[in-house]
């Protein structure tokens, strides 16, 4: 009892310092990573071989790490090392691929192939920030769009701000429809042993019903607020020039990033796992980066790994001593084990929970309870796994501080003069965010139940 | 006349943005305050007031900080406005600049004068009633409220405490002597500083084109 209270009130201490953001997030974490082992395994638990479990170190140095036959659950409790690992070598070859001009040059070519026309730019640029962020992190991809998009807006002479929020939120979205899109989704998918092509099939359909419905319903409410009639400006006198100025690196980048899809595609064919992936994209964006290797390495978020490895270990404080599986009953009888009710508390639970609180420790919290829900209450867990990926990744649109693109597009945005308020922002998004969650509640319904 | 930064921080009522004015009049440099705005808000086609009424604020509410990119509205507008006052000084542009960190944004810059400028409480309302209007008791307490969001937007984005005389190259009472008398003291004191970095420059130059 002394371990579970404990466990409980480093992890609430953790999300406090976290929601107060007065320190950085890493430090947070560690600190309380190093509560838990010291306070839960330790003075409490005085059990050794749950802090070596929470470690899971020994699990790197199997060969199912790298390469597993089968699908199978890759490590369901603990430090998720897989995760950690694919998330290094995806910002490595991020940093080649920013570095090398191609973001610039693919945001720049869309908008010249979009005749240089407000509204058709933001109708590419939202399935740009969707397609990009299926792959690629959605910092990045705001990043750069966001960047573009006030480029493009003062030479066009139109109001980047709604634009920049369908990119947001469209990048949220695409990060919802494969494993690697958002860090969520890689938790869920290297914790419960799915794959890439599994991810694809499932949130990736319901995303693609949503991202469709999302796309006319922003059309429609903003494009008459993109552009003054009287503002239009000639798209022949445009010049905005889209240039590589190192080809080869381009061009380099651009392979190691066909190749890193396709190896995530082909994953669960090939038996590699993500941490595999993960190294081995790292490793040849380095070798090919020659000189530029130690640049590479040292611009990594290297804040973001240590930041998973306390969270990792502060819930693995929470999985040991049981706590997760009292929340598992306790929502198993709230359900009265009824599969819709419970679905319908994990989406909207989720996606309000993820509104306000980082959704990464948040789902890498529920993790272990749908796994408790589903052996208790038999609801199968793969679809309480998309629900739980879905109510994450799109719910952390709904306010400026839900998700880490929503932060970044914002930032960037009044960097450059352009103010987004919580009211602007959430009386653009809130609605699009509702229309999305309740789409893909109804998918889910119909398809799973 | 080499570039001449002076930054002037103050109390509410102390008749600092006056004397501001008074400074930027007499070595004929421009003044920036809220206007530095304004540039900004026109160039990108906004209304100004969508930027004025999150400056000089620290950040509210719920924010998250990721990868040191704010969603604090006021945390942006506070880097607008140093990345001004930054690209200004850069530019060699001599300038007068009310508030906004700028003793901390330039610190360090050889150009810059940094003044505080106080007051005592009694002259700052009776200087409050006469300005806006308004009786004593609502004069102290607008004075109360913005004093208490400068030192709170002042010290959440600068290494030195508002007001702290360690943070500053002149710390002065404006109501010792009044706001006009105050502000002739301070342009002899700057034309002071200018003369000797004039001399200093001089002599550094003909130091150099001697060793070479």
């Amino acid at each position: 009892m002394l371990a579970q209270i404990l466990a409980l009130v480093v992890f609430v201490t953790m999300f406090a310092f976290i929601v107060w953001d007065r320190f950085p997030k890493h430090y947070v974490t560690l600190a309380c990573g190093a509560c838990t082992s010291i306070f839960v395994f330790g003075f409490a638990m005085k059990d050794a071989k749950a802090f070596i479990n929470t470690m899971a170190v020994k699990g790197i140095f199997t060969k199912e790490f790298w390469y597993s036959a089968g699908e199978h659950a890759e490590q369901t409790s603990g430090i998720n090392w897989a995760t950690i690992i694919f998330l290094w070598g995806m910002m490595i070859m991020v940093e080649g691929m920013a570095e090398a001009g191609f973001f610039d040059w693919l945001c720049l070519k869309i908008a010249k192939l979009a005749n240089y026309e407000p509204v058709k730019i933001f109708v590419s640029f939202m399935i740009l920030s969707s397609v990009l962020a299926m792959f690629i992190d959605s910092i990045t991809v705001i990043l750069f769009l966001a960047a573009v998009t006030i480029r493009l807006g003062r030479t066009l002479k139109f109001n980047p701000v709604p634009v920049i929020m369908a990119e947001i939120f469209c990048a949220n979205l695409g990060g919802s429809a494969t494993m690697c899109g958002d860090p969520p989704n890689i938790i869920i998918g290297t914790s419960l042993g799915y794959s890439f092509a599994d991810f694809v099939m499932n949130t990736g359909a319901i995303g693609a019903v949503s991202l469709v419905i999302i796309i006319i319903y922003f059309y429609f409410t903003m494009r008459n607020r993109l552009q003054d009639p009287g503002d239009r400006v000639d798209p022949s006198t445009i010049d905005v020039e889209v240039k590589i100025d190192n080809m080869k690196e381009f061009l380099t980048s651009t392979i190691i990033f066909g190749v890193a899809v396709a190896l995530l595609v082909t994953h669960a064919i090939t038996g590699l796992t993500v941490a595999f992936i993960g190294v081995f994209i790292a490793a040849i964006t380095l070798i090919t980066a020659g000189r530029k290797a130690p640049m590479l390495l040292k611009r990594v978020d290297y804040e973001t790994l240590l930041f998973f490895i306390g969270l990792f270990i502060v819930v693995g404080g929470l999985e040991e001593t049981g706590v997760l599986v009292v929340i598992a009953d306790f929502i198993a009888k709230v359900s009265g084990g009824n599969a819709y009710v419970m679905i319908a508390i994990i989406l909207w639970v989720s996606a309000i929970a993820s509104a306000f609180i980082d959704n990464i420790p948040f789902s890498a919290t529920m993790i272990p309870v749908i796994n408790a829900l589903a052996q208790a209450t038999g609801v199968d867990l793969a679809t309480m796994a998309w629900t739980l990926a879905i109510g994450t990744d799109i719910g952390g649109s709904m306010t400026p501080i839900g998700a880490s693109a929503n932060v970044v597009g914002i930032s960037t945005a009044g960097k450059e003069g352009y103010p987004i308020s919580w009211a602007t922002y959430c009386k653009e998004l809130v609605p699009g965010t509702l229309i999305v969650l309740a789409i893909s509640m109804i998918n889910i319904y119909v398809r799973y139940l | 006349m080499g570039q001449l930064i002076i930054s002037v921080s103050r109390e509410y009522g102390s008749g600092g943005h006056e004397i501001a004015t008074i400074l930027s009049e007499k070595f004929n440099i421009p003044l920036y305050d809220r206007n530095m705005l304004d540039q900004m808000a026109a160039r990108n086609g906004i209304e100004a007031e969508s930027l004025h009424q999150h400056e000089e604020m620290k950040r509210r509410g719920l924010v998250r900080t990721v990868r040191g990119h704010s969603s604090s509205v006021q945390d942006s507008v506070a880097q607008l406005q140093f990345n001004f006052i930054r690209e200004k000084a850069a530019s060699g542009e001599s300038f007068v600049v009310v508030g906004r960190c700028s003793e901390n944004v330039l610190r360090g810059n050889p150009a810059l004068v940094s003044i505080f400028v106080r007051g005592d409480e009694e002259e700052k309302t009776q200087r409050i009633c006469r300005l806006y209007k308004l009786n004593r008791l609502e004069a102290k307490a607008k004075m109360f409220r913005h004093d208490k969001k400068r030192k709170a937007y002042h010290n959440y984005y600068s290494t030195m405490k508002w007001g702290d005389s360690r943070g500053y190259d002149i710390c002065i009472n404006s109501s010792l002597l009044g706001v006009q008398a105050t502000a002739e003291v301070l342009c002899d004191m700057v034309s002071q500083f200018v003369e000797t970095r004039k001399a200093a420059e001089a002599e550094e130059a003909a130091t150099e084109k001697k060793s070479s």
